[in-house]
Formats: C-alpha cells, sequence, structure tokens
C-alpha cells in the first residue's frame, strides 16, 4: 500500500470437519445420490431429535487448540432463527454465545499476529441446486445430503491489513486443518471476507471460494471502498457476494445485526462439558504442526529456514520430504529438490498434487543421483519435467534412456582436445590470467558431453591440459 | 376405593391366560368409540380399525406377553406413531405420518400395548381448555364444559370409556394435572427427563414431558413405568426409570399461596381432602412468594419462545399441508401457508415468543426468564429439604362452560395455569387425583415431589385414592 489508508480485514472462516456422520444424526457425510443421505432429524420432521456428534467436537477441539485458542470446557448450542428454503427447520444449530473454542492467534511467516475470536460448531444447510443454472432456472431443488453435515466456523479479528495477507493467512490456515487431518476431503473452505478503511463501516463479501478469489474480492472491494470515500460517499455497512467470473462485488442486502436472528439455547441439546481427560487426550493426539517441523527439520538436518518453511508450507511436500528421507536420501539435496525445482514445475505448468503422482522412490532414486555427483542440475531438473508433465518415465530410466547421467567412460579427453583446438583465443586469455576463460571453455566442453560428465572433472583436466 | 380387579394389572394377567379378555375388551372400547353420541364427545381424532385388528392378529403370535399386553391405549395427537397421522392437533401438520414411532410408542408396543387412536388436545399444546383445536372434547361429566387441556381428548376418553385403557398425555406448564382433575382422573407428570422426549412433537422443548392419564393410581403408575427410561435419541433423556414402589412420606406441606386464587368451593373439597390425610402426615403450610409472582410470566416467556422457533418449520414445504408453489418467492409462500393455517392462539405465542428473544429485548425478557427459572427451581429445593411433598389444588375452578371460557380474556385464561406451571417450569414430577366433587363436577389435589420422587407421589396417591 502506497497510501496511508488504514485497511482492516477479518475472515470467518466455514470448513467441513471430517467426520463419518453428521453434527447431529447418524446419517452419511458421504453419498452420490441427491437426497439419499437424510433422515426425520436432518429433514426436521416434528418429533424428531438432534444428538450431538461427540467426533465434531473432538475435531473442533484439535483446531482450537492449534490456533492456539482457549477451550470452553463448557458450552452449548443455540438456535438461530431465519427463513430460507434450504434450512429444514428455519433455524440453524450454531453457537452462540459460548463457543467451543476463543481467543486464539496465529503468527504469519512474516511475524504478523493474527488474533482468533472464536471457533465454534454449527450444522451446514441444504444444498440448493438450481438446473439450468443460477437466476435461469423457473425452479429450485434442495439437496438435503448436505443438511447437518458438521462446520467449524473460524472468525478472525479484523487484523489483517491486505488482500495479500489475507490469502497467506488463508494458506496457514489451511496447512494447518491438513495437517491435523480434520477437514472432509475434497472439500473447500468457505470465506466470508469483512473488509473497512480508516476506522468506516464494514461490509462483508459472502461465500467466497478459493484463496485467489478471496485476495481479488478483498482487493476489488478495497479499491471500491476507496473510490466511494473519495466521491464523498459514506460505506453504509452491507453485505456483498463476489462475482468470481468479473471479479466485482454487487451488493446483496443491508446487514442483518447478529441478534436478529433470535438466538436462544437450543433446548433439544444438553450443555456439553468436557472432561480433563478429553482435553488431554486432545492435546496428546494433536499432531507434529507445520510450525514445529520447521523447527525440527533444521535443527534435524540442518536446513535452512527458507527450505525448512517450504517444505512444511504443505502437507503433500513434507511428507514426500519425510519419505524420501526416511530412505536415507540426503535431507539438503531432497529439501533443494522439492521446494526448489518440483515446486518450479508445478508452478510452471498449474498443477497442484491432485493432477499429478509422484512416488517417493522415484524421486529418491534422482536424490541419490545427485548426491552422488551423477547428474547435471540441469539434465535433473529435465527429468523432473518429463516425469511431472512428459511421459512420466521414472527421472532416473529418463536419464539412463537419453545418456543424460554423468559417465567416467566419457572420452573427457578428446573433448577437451577438440575444445582447445577450436578456441585458441580462450587459452591464451587463461595463460594471460583471465579465469573466466576457463569457464568459457568448460562450460562447452560440458555442451559436447551433453552433462554427462562432472563439471568438477571437467575444470581439473582441462587445467591440467592447459598447464 | 379402587379394587384390584378395575385396574389394568390385574386384567393383564387374565388376558395372557385367555386371549379372549383382549378381544372382548377391544370390542367394548371400538364400540364406545363409533358409537355416534360418543364421536360428537371429540375425544378421538381418526380411528383406523383395520390398524388397530392388525394389531390384534400380531399381538396373538405373540411369545412374549408384557406388562400392557392386549391394553388399548391412546395417544396424545402431538406423540408420533408411524404412519398414522400426528398433527398435535393442528391444521397446518394434516396429512402428516411420521416415519418413525416415539420412543414412548415403541415401549408400549414392546410391552404388548395396543395402540388405540390419537386422542384430540389445543394445537400445539396451546391452551387451558383443549378449546384452541378444530375437535373440541366435551368433559363427560357435562357435555357442556371443558374436558381442560391440553391433552383433553385423553383425560376425557380415559373417563368416558367403560373399558380398560390408559392415555399417554403430554404436559408443558399443566396440560396433564389440568384435564385429569376436570374429568376426576389420575395424571402423572413425571420429572422432565424421565420419558424420552423423541417423536414428540415439540412445544417447548425444555419443559415438555410426556405423562399418563389413567382411571386410577395404578393404571397410570403402570403406564409410566413402561415409558419411562433412558433413550440415546433424546440428549434430555434420564436413565432413571420409574418402578412402582412404596416410598415413605413422612411431613407434607400445603402451598398456601396457591389456595389464595381458588374458587372457595373447589378450596373446601381438597382442604376436607387434607384433613382426613392428618391422620397418615404432619401437614403443614408452606409459601412459595418468588413462585407465585414470577412462574407465569417466567413461563410464557420460556414456552413461547422456544415454541416461536420450534413452529418455524411448518411452512408448508416438506410435510403437513401443501399449498401451490408456483410462480411464488418463498417468503410470500410460507406467510400464505402460516397465515391460514394457523390459529390465532398460535399466532398469538408465535409474535410473543419472538418478540421476547429479538435483540433490544431478549436480555430483559428471555434471559431474565431463564435466570428467574434457576432461582424458581431453588426456591422448590429449599421447601423439598424440610417437606416430602407439596400440596396444592390443581385447577382453581371446576371444569368451566365453554361459553364462560369464550368471554376469557388471554391473560385471565393464562392465569388459569397459576397452580400447574411452577411444578412444569421446575421440571417437578407432580401427580393429579382426585379429591371429591363440587356440584357433581370432579376436583382434583396436586402432589408435587422433588425431582425423581415419582415414587411418593406414587404412594400418596394411592392414600388419596383410598
Amino acid at each position: 500500500m502506497s497510501d496511508d489508508t488504514k485497511v482492516m480485514i477479518g475472515l470467518e472462516i466455514h470448513a467441513y470437519l471430517g467426520t463419518k456422520s453428521k453434527l447431529f444424526c447418524s446419517c452419511a457425510t458421504e453419498a452420490t445420490l441427491p437426497n439419499s443421505a437424510c433422515c426425520p432429524i436432518c429433514l426436521g420432521h416434528p418429533g424428531a431429535k438432534p444428538v450431538l456428534n461427540e467426533v465434531a467436537v473432538e475435531l473442533g477441539t484439535k483446531v482450537g487448540l492449534a490456533l492456539n485458542c482457549t477451550i470452553n470446557k463448557d458450552f452449548f448450542f443455540s438456535r438461530k432463527t431465519y427463513f430460507y428454503p434450504d434450512m429444514s427447520s428455519n433455524y440453524q444449530i450454531t453457537q452462540y454465545e459460548v463457543p467451543l473454542a476463543q481467543k486464539g492467534e496465529l503468527i504469519l511467516p512474516g511475524g504478523k499476529k493474527v488474533r482468533i475470536r472464536r471457533a465454534h460448531l454449527e450444522w451446514d444447510p441444504a444444498a440448493l441446486v438450481h438446473p439450468s443454472g443460477m437466476g435461469k432456472s423457473s425452479y429450485v431443488l434442495i439437496d438435503y445430503n448436505r443438511s447437518g453435515l458438521p462446520l467449524i466456523e473460524i472468525v478472525t479479528e479484523p487484523d489483517l491489513s491486505t488482500p495479500a495477507e489475507a490469502r497467506e493467512f488463508m494458506n496457514m490456515l489451511e496447512n494447518i486443518l491438513n495437517y491435523l487431518k480434520v477437514l472432509k476431503p475434497s472439500t473447500t473452505l468457505k470465506v466470508d471476507c469483512n473488509i473497512s478503511i480508516n476506522g468506516g463501516n464494514r461490509t462483508e463479501i459472502k461465500n467466497v471460494s478459493g484463496f485467489a478469489a478471496v485476495e481479488k474480492a478483498l482487493s476489488y472491494e478495497l479499491a471500491r471502498q476507496k473510490q466511494e470515500v473519495k466521491s464523498g460517499k459514506k460505506i453504509e455497512q452491507h453485505t456483498r457476494a463476489f462475482n468470481a467470473e468479473l471479479g466485482t462485488t454487487i451488493e446483496l442486502r443491508k446487514k442483518e445485526t447478529e441478534e436478529d436472528y433470535g438466538y436462544i439455547f437450543d433446548p433439544d441439546l444438553v450443555k456439553v462439558s468436557l472432561s480433563d481427560d478429553f482435553l488431554i487426550k486432545a492435546k496428546a493426539e494433536l499432531p507434529e504442526l507445520p510450525e514445529q517441523k520447521a523447527q525440527r527439520l533444521q535443527k534435524q538436518f540442518g536446513l535452512n529456514e527458507y527450505d525448512a518453511r517450504v517444505i512444511c508450507s504443505d502437507l503433500v511436500l513434507g511428507k514426500l520430504f519425510d519419505s524420501i528421507v526416511a530412505k536415507k536420501g540426503d535431507a539438503v539435496v531432497t529439501a533443494r529438490l522439492l521446494t526448489r525445482e518440483v515446486l518450479a514445475v508445478l508452478n510452471h505448468d498449474s498443477l497442484s498434487w491432485a493432477d499429478i503422482v509422484i512416488k517417493p522412490e522415484d524421486l529418491l532414486e534422482l536424490v541419490l543421483l545427485i548426491s552422488a555427483g551423477k547428474v547435471s542440475d540441469k539434465n535433473a531438473k529435465q527429468s523432473l519435467i518429463n516425469y511431472i508433465s512428459g511421459d512420466k518415465s521414472s527421472p532416473k530410466n529418463y536419464l539412463e534412456k537419453n545418456n543424460m547421467l554423468i559417465s567416467t567412460s566419457v572420452d573427457l579427453d578428446s573433448i577437451i582436445t577438440k575444445v582447445i583446438n577450436a578456441n585458441r583465443k580462450a587459452v591464451v586469455d587463461y595463460a594471460a590470467g583471465n579465469e573466466k576463460s576457463l569457464n568459457f571453455l568448460a562450460g562447452l566442453v560440458m555442451r559436447e558431453t551433453k552433462g554427462t560428465a562432472s563439471p568438477k572433472s571437467v575444470l581439473e583436466e582441462l587445467k591440467k591440459k592447459l598447464s | 376405593m379402587v379394587k384390584r380387579e378395575e385396574t389394568i394389572a390385574f386384567f393383564v394377567e387374565q388376558a395372557k391366560e385367555d386371549f379372549s379378555l383382549v378381544e372382548k375388551n377391544l370390542a367394548g372400547v371400538i364400540t364406545e368409540i363409533k358409537n355416534s353420541n360418543a364421536k360428537k364427545l371429540n375425544y378421538i381424532e381418526e380411528f383406523d380399525a383395520a390398524d388397530v385388528l392388525r394389531q390384534v392378529a400380531e399381538l396373538k403370535k405373540a411369545k412374549y406377553k408384557g406388562k400392557l399386553f392386549g391394553v388399548p391405549v391412546t395417544v396424545k395427537d402431538a406423540i408420533c406413531v408411524k404412519g398414522v397421522e400426528s398433527k398435535a392437533g393442528s391444521k397446518i401438520l394434516r396429512g402428516y405420518k411420521p416415519l418413525f414411532d416415539a420412543n414412548v410408542i415403541e415401549r408400549a408396543r414392546a410391552e404388548g400395548a395396543i395402540i388405540l387412536a390419537k386422542t384430540t388436545q389445543d394445537e400445539f399444546g396451546f391452551g387451558t381448555f383443549a378449546t384452541h383445536t378444530e375437535k373440541v372434547p366435551k368433559n363427560p361429566f357435562n357435555n357442556e364444559r371443558s374436558c381442560g387441556g391440553s391433552s383433553g381428548g385423553a383425560a376425557g376418553f380415559t373417563a368416558f370409556t367403560k373399558n380398560f385403557h390408559v392415555a399417554i398425555g403430554e404436559s408443558t406448564g399443566g396440560s396433564i394435572a389440568c384435564p385429569a382433575s376436570f374429568c376426576a382422573g389420575v395424571g402423572i407428570t413425571p420429572t422432565y427427563g424421565l420419558v424420552s422426549r423423541y417423536g414428540l412433537i415439540d412445544y417447548a422443548n425444555s419443559l415438555d414431558k410426556i405423562g399418563t392419564i389413567g382411571k386410577n393410581v395404578e393404571d397410570a403408575a403402570l403406564l409410566l413405568e413402561v415409558i419411562a427410561g433412558y433413550d440415546a435419541r433424546d440428549s434430555t433423556s434420564l436413565d432413571n426409570g420409574f418402578k412402582r414402589d412404596e416410598a415413605p412420606i413422612k411431613r407434607i406441606a400445603l402451598i398456601k399461596d396457591f389456595f389464595e386464587g381458588c374458587d372457595s368451593e373447589v378450596k373446601k373439597v381438597v382442604q376436607d381432602k387434607i384433613k382426613e390425610l392428618k391422620k397418615f402426615y404432619e401437614v403443614e403450610e408452606v409459601s412459595l412468594p418468588l413462585n407465585v409472582k414470577y412462574a407465569l410470566a417466567a413461563y410464557y416467556i420460556i414456552a413461547t419462545c422456544e415454541a416461536s422457533t420450534n413452529l418455524a418449520k411448518l411452512s408448508g414445504l416438506r410435510y403437513g399441508v401443501q399449498g401451490n408453489v408456483e410462480g411464488k418467492h418463498f417468503d410470500d409462500y410460507f406467510s400464505e401457508i402460516r397465515s391460514k393455517e394457523f390459529s390465532d392462539e398460535a399466532k398469538r405465542r408465535i409474535i410473543l415468543g419472538t418478540f421476547a428473544r429479538m435483540s433490544g429485548f431478549r436480555d430483559a425478557y428471555y434471559l431474565k426468564a431463564m435466570r428467574v427459572r434457576t432461582k424458581l427451581i431453588n426456591e422448590f429445593n429449599n421447601a423439598f429439604k424440610r417437606y416430602d411433598l407439596l400440596l396444592n389444588p390443581t385447577m382453581p375452578t371446576v371444569a368451566p362452560k365453554f361459553s364462560d371460557i369464550e368471554k376469557l380474556t388471554p391473560l385471565q385464561n393464562f392465569a388459569m395455569d397459576l397452580c400447574t406451571v411452577p411444578a412444569n417450569l421446575a421440571g417437578l414430577p407432580h401427580i393429579s387425583v382426585n379429591a371429591g366433587f363440587v356440584n357433581g363436577l370432579p376436583v382434583g389435589i396436586m402432589a408435587i415431589a422433588a425431582h425423581l420422587q415419582e415414587k411418593r407421589l406414587y404412594s400418596f396417591a394411592k392414600v388419596v385414592e383410598a
């Protein structure tokens, strides 16, 4: 930010918890056919009663602990009443006065502290299905498979100051949730983004999916608010929607204040009291979290801070590292390969882990070759590109097939002689004390060997010949 | 004096040996239901004879002969019976046939009961006289008068039938004790949580209690023994259960504040009864000033707040009444159905309850009422440190005429619940048993015990009955 606009951004993140059954009934959380996983409870049939899924409490507690929150040992559920066709009871069972967890914090890599206001459990409404697209259908179908899925809502304080920081926070949060293994597979985080400038009213952008979209929506909204203020208008508190295609936000409705939902304690559910044993167990079961792991990798393997952090910023990358190193791959070489080369290929081709197959044993072979000085950096990279987005043969096979490994059998002597004879000027320059000329000649030799000679031996042999 | 031969327990013993007794008793009940005069008395919602006969056929083959073997049991409309229209006396739930049996129905069936029919009630339990519904039950002692509410059909039919039968009722603020009193039955409202609410169409979940109405103490207690017990599908369920054992009672107290607002004739009947009891117990007086002053207000705030959220789901979408949705915004459709199908009383309670939990009023009404409730429970608990039971007239009057009920304002209507509401608000078990009559109309005496002390109520009521 080049100007001195004071920006406050707070996020409300909804994540699906990875339980087998729904939050208040025994219906499965996975189903293929619409309306095949529902029962009188999640359909809101008169007479049916909710019963709390304890696994959801366990998972939620772990989230709270990982976000450095205080866990409320005694909490309860409330009814948030509003009429909407996707809400089977026309009230949502959620937590109001006392959430499961509150008052936590996360520290961004740059040292910025983001306070977590609360994390609470609630059930998801059903899904509205617009058969021929939103706004175009003359009717809407309701799929109750989603009704009653367990959500955890994580609310930050408005401590974020740029859209990019918001994205960074989301990456960090998602990584922690992945490490905790608490998320429902193949679901995304949905974010409500709140933003205000210079202490003015905030606007809320509802239901943004994807972290790039979070940054985009906030950037657009920030520019819009600035423009409004510049033209002398006052920002009214209201709710907006993000149009991902256009990258713009549009006004939805004036924001109701929280209390208009007429919260009451849900009298079908009893107060939950977590035992000391439950909390001790939840703490003990917390896995090593990204930050802790990064510290350990530095200590244990001598990785530099950057590599250690990058390795731990992504659960899959971290796992790859672990399994290669467990098979005796050199840690520093492995870290370099993963953080520089593998990520570079992924970024370049805009691929995600889900799009590709990477076997640790294939990478291990490459790491061993690199450690043994049997492959040049350039060829190693080439073999990776082929492995990830080429014909997918293992790096080692690829290198062997294409004679790209550094080999002792290469006739280095005759190649060097050939290069020296063809570049007399460089030879003379070197004799006159120009070290660069040696590198120039070595490069030519390397090119002639197609990278199959080790740079070290090329330099040694060259020096011998020229002396 | 109730003879052993008049009890269901006796009937069941005989029926286990001779199935024709089951058939004979049932034939008698069915004749009563189908009798055109009885139909006008409006105790029963719909009667499905084929369903009853199917149950009898199955029962005949049953290997296990349970505690209610062959006993016809009626069920308050608010309690779900699988495949049977269950609408809690409302119009908006017309056609709702639950996919499941309520826990109490499962338990009754498991002990050999025949689920006979649904009984009429005030819409969602909203009333003291069972008049807030389309089918208004008439008092068997005088057809110009109310059965009491909201479990009016249950108490009315219990008094009306000459055969063996027992009724499942439900009380939120007095809906078992009141009609039991007006119809000379025995009504037991258990401790909150003793009987599972799974399958009960909610009025106010933190107050709703399924209980029993019988012709005598033994019958009502036997049914309670069957339906009480832990149920994992109701988070508020307790695992204490109930057994018909005697419990010692030494000291009892009259709640003198509750006598003050009662008709003098009613008061006299109850006081005469208490004079008889003095040879069995030490009788003193106690005052519950907080309950007298605040119980009704706290009750109506909490009950309507909860009710207004419970009724939100009733909007003509997936069950009950369906309208034409074509071309309508959902808000308009919901409003149309709800405007048309809820009675004025339901609308009154929705509006009151919604108001009391809205921003700006929530602290002053809903949250305050919840805090007051705790104080009122404490006042009772203090009294129970000194007394085994507390007594009061169940209702301040005998069953009123329909023509007089029409003249009551809503507030006068609510005030009729003064004696029954405090125990209900505190979740305390209580029983109403007949104490005598005024001009041929029954008067009930109500005993309240500490939480889970149902055995004291049972022991006491047997003495009153004798």
